[in-house]
């Protein structure tokens, strides 16, 4: 006696759960969560998930049990489609990575980023393993000033252990074991140092000033020389202008130029090859670098989606066309 | 004569072709000849002029919002200049549609034709294939929004008069319903390969900037309507409802967002 009941529930929650009218509720409720995450900055398009995964629910319940579906094979296709492309942003979200990073022109890729957002299951190992050098770059630049075009030269050590060398530009990414990494215009000036610890060894790095010309103004940054319990404002000072706004021109070092350091009331201005004492070693300012901002990312279900989307357009006017090539354009309504 | 003088030639072929299929309308003549062979003429004009600017420029018209809304009057008067033709029973729908051409067409001539610079993410074959399916969603809306327009009109005296040789409403509603499903894939398409264009460019195929947001809320509601239809078998004139939105957002879509968004995607469609 219980079982048909039991069925006859589950059966009707099989079909609330495939209403055509919930699916409208969760397609008003994803243009709400849209809108809101245009108008309000604290809504994370994470939160798209919700309605997203209602509409996966009420779409595979529909698939299962609407027979619009079956007399309408397109149609169907079209909606399986549309659901592996949310599953597949799903497993993306779990998956991707997605990063900032800096080198100065010599510099090597240790697998260090700025900035990384990456989903629950990346493996962060594998970006870690990866290794290239910036050799240098150019970018055009039009009058605005405008940033026209980036080429970066570098060198890729990857497990062959034959470095080779290679152009990227902001189009053509560098691809290394999935991870696309571009060169940006988030790019900027980078006084070398060589520290030398009181009875220590030398250490040469760099310091990247913040990015130019966007912060033309702010050409200083303070830090702190490895071992050192100070921080050391540094400054890069010239006259020169690097991007006119009236002319055609290239980024580039400027060719005089004099770095200002600071450090409590003291103050000194270095040109290349000059030194200063300070508390616990010896600095040498030996000169000037670029620095070139990258972005890195890797998501593995980017060629999916797009097979995804591919199959759910053609299905979706395979299906218009079925329906609409049995009635001409300007016959009679049915 | 110059491009800009050849435009304006067109834009008046346009007007008086346009002028004359709404006097058609409200005084019930039919110089359906007249209007369609200049509307033609205007295009061809218009081809030249946008041909001659590329030819100098050395880029299309898809930078600033002069040539955005050059070349989107272009596709929208050729849109509805092949419905005009293919589908006469529908004609009188120029009473609606034109008005919303002039619209654009007096915005045009208040806006600096200036010429704009190329960025280099332009330099991509996915520009041409995502304007070019762009165009073909919102001409094909726009022959909609003229369905809707009398649709909704109808009930109205004047209405009543200006288009009782009109088909029926159910038929206006299906030839609409049509327009959608078409516009619906092309908007479709246009996301795409809106996508593959910004993952080639910008190295994401997504990043909610202002322009995809709202392409994509257009896409929602074209999807809202095509689904209300089926769930609740829409009356015509809840189904012109429906398409004068999924209008009102795209034409905010394509000529507004670029006004306010900041980001490097201009939306110069
Ligand atoms: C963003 C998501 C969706 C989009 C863009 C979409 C789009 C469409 C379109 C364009 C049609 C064809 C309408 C026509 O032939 O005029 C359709 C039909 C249909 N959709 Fe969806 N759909 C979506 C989600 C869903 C979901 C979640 C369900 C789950 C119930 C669903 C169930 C159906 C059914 C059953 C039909 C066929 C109705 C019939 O012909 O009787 N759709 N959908």
């Amino acid at each position: 006696m219980q079982r048909p009941s039991l069925i006859r529930f589950s059966g009707g929650m099989l079909s609330a759960l495939a209403s055509l009218k919930v699916t409208l509720i969760a397609l008003v409720l994803l243009f709400a969560g849209v809108v809101a995450l245009y108008f309000d900055e604290r809504f994370h398009s994470d939160y798209l998930a919700f309605p997203l995964g209602a509409l996966a629910l009420n779409l595979l319940a529909a698939i299962v049990s609407n027979g619009a579906f079956r007399k309408q094979l397109w149609l169907m296709v079209f909606h399986l489609a549309l659901l592996t492309l949310v599953s597949l942003l799903a497993v993306s979200r779990l998956s991707y990575l997605r990063g900032t990073l800096e080198l100065s022109d010599g510099g090597e890729f240790t697998g260090a980023l700025v900035e990384q957002r990456a989903g629950l299951l990346h493996p962060l190992e594998k970006l870690q393993a990866l290794r290239f050098a910036n050799l240098g770059f150019h970018i055009d630049y039009v009058p605005g000033p405008l940033p026209h075009g980036i080429r970066n030269l570098i060198e890729v050590r990857d497990g062959s252990g034959i470095p080779r060398q290679m152009e990227i530009t902001d189009q053509q990414p560098l691809l290394l074991a999935g991870y696309r990494f571009y060169p940006t215009t988030n790019k900027g000036f980078a006084p070398t140092f060589d520290w030398r610890p009181t009875g220590g060894q030398s250490i040469t790095g760099t310091v990247n000033l913040p990015s130019y010309p966007v912060h033309e103004h702010g050409q200083a940054r303070e830090w702190t020389p490895p071992g050192a319990s100070f921080k050391l404002w540094t400054q890069l000072q010239f006259d020169e202008v690097i991007v006119p706004a009236d002319r055609p021109s290239q980024f580039h070092l400027p060719q005089k130029h004099i770095i200002v350091l600071r450090l409590g009331e003291q103050r000194w201005e270095l040109t290349p090859g000059q030194s200063v004492d300070l508390p616990g070693g010896r600095i040498t300012y030996q000169g000037l670098r670029g620095w070139m901002g990258y972005e890195v990312f890797y998501d593995w279900t980017i060629p999916w989606l797009l097979a995804a989307c591919l199959l759910a357009v053609g299905a979706m006017g395979m299906h218009f066309w079925s329906k609409f090539s049995a009635r001409p354009w300007n016959g009679e309504a049915a | 004569m110059n491009e800009l003088n050849i435009l304006w030639a067109a834009l008046v072929a346009y007007v008086v072709a346009g002028s004359a299929a709404i006097f058609a309308v409200v005084w019930r003549r039919r110089p359906d000849r007249f209007v369609l062979g200049l509307m033609v003429l205007g295009l061809l004009l218009h081809t030249a002029s946008i041909g001659m600017r590329w030819e100098r420029l050395g880029h299309g018209p898809y930078l600033t919002m002069f040539e955005i809304l050059s070349s989107n009057i272009w596709s929208l008067m050729l849109a509805f200049t092949l419905a005009y033709w293919r589908l006469p029973a529908i004609r009188a729908t120029s009473a609606v549609v034109m008005p919303i051409l002039f619209v654009m067409m007096g915005w045009i001539m208040m806006t600096s034709s200036a010429d704009g610079f190329l960025p280099s993410s332009y330099h991509t074959v996915w520009l041409f294939i995502h304007i070019g399916f762009g165009k073909v969603f919102l001409g094909a809306t726009l022959v909609a929004v003229g369905l809707a327009g009398v649709i909704l009109s109808r009930p109205t005296a004047r209405g009543q008069r200006w288009f009782e040789r009109l088909p029926a409403n159910d038929r206006l509603d299906d030839l609409a319903y049509r327009c959608m499903a078409l516009g619906f894939i092309f908007e479709s398409l246009m996301l795409v390969a809106g996508a593959i264009w910004a993952q080639d460019a910008w190295g994401r195929y997504w990043a909610w900037d202002p322009l995809e947001t709202w392409a994509f809320l257009t896409w929602l509601t074209l999807a809202i309507a095509l689904h209300a239809r089926i769930t609740f078998r829409l009356s015509p004139r809840a189904g012109a409802l429906l398409v004068l939105c999924v209008f009102v957002l795209a034409f905010l879509t394509f000529f507004g967002v670029p006004f306010v968004s900041m980001s490097a995607h201009k939306g110069a469609v």
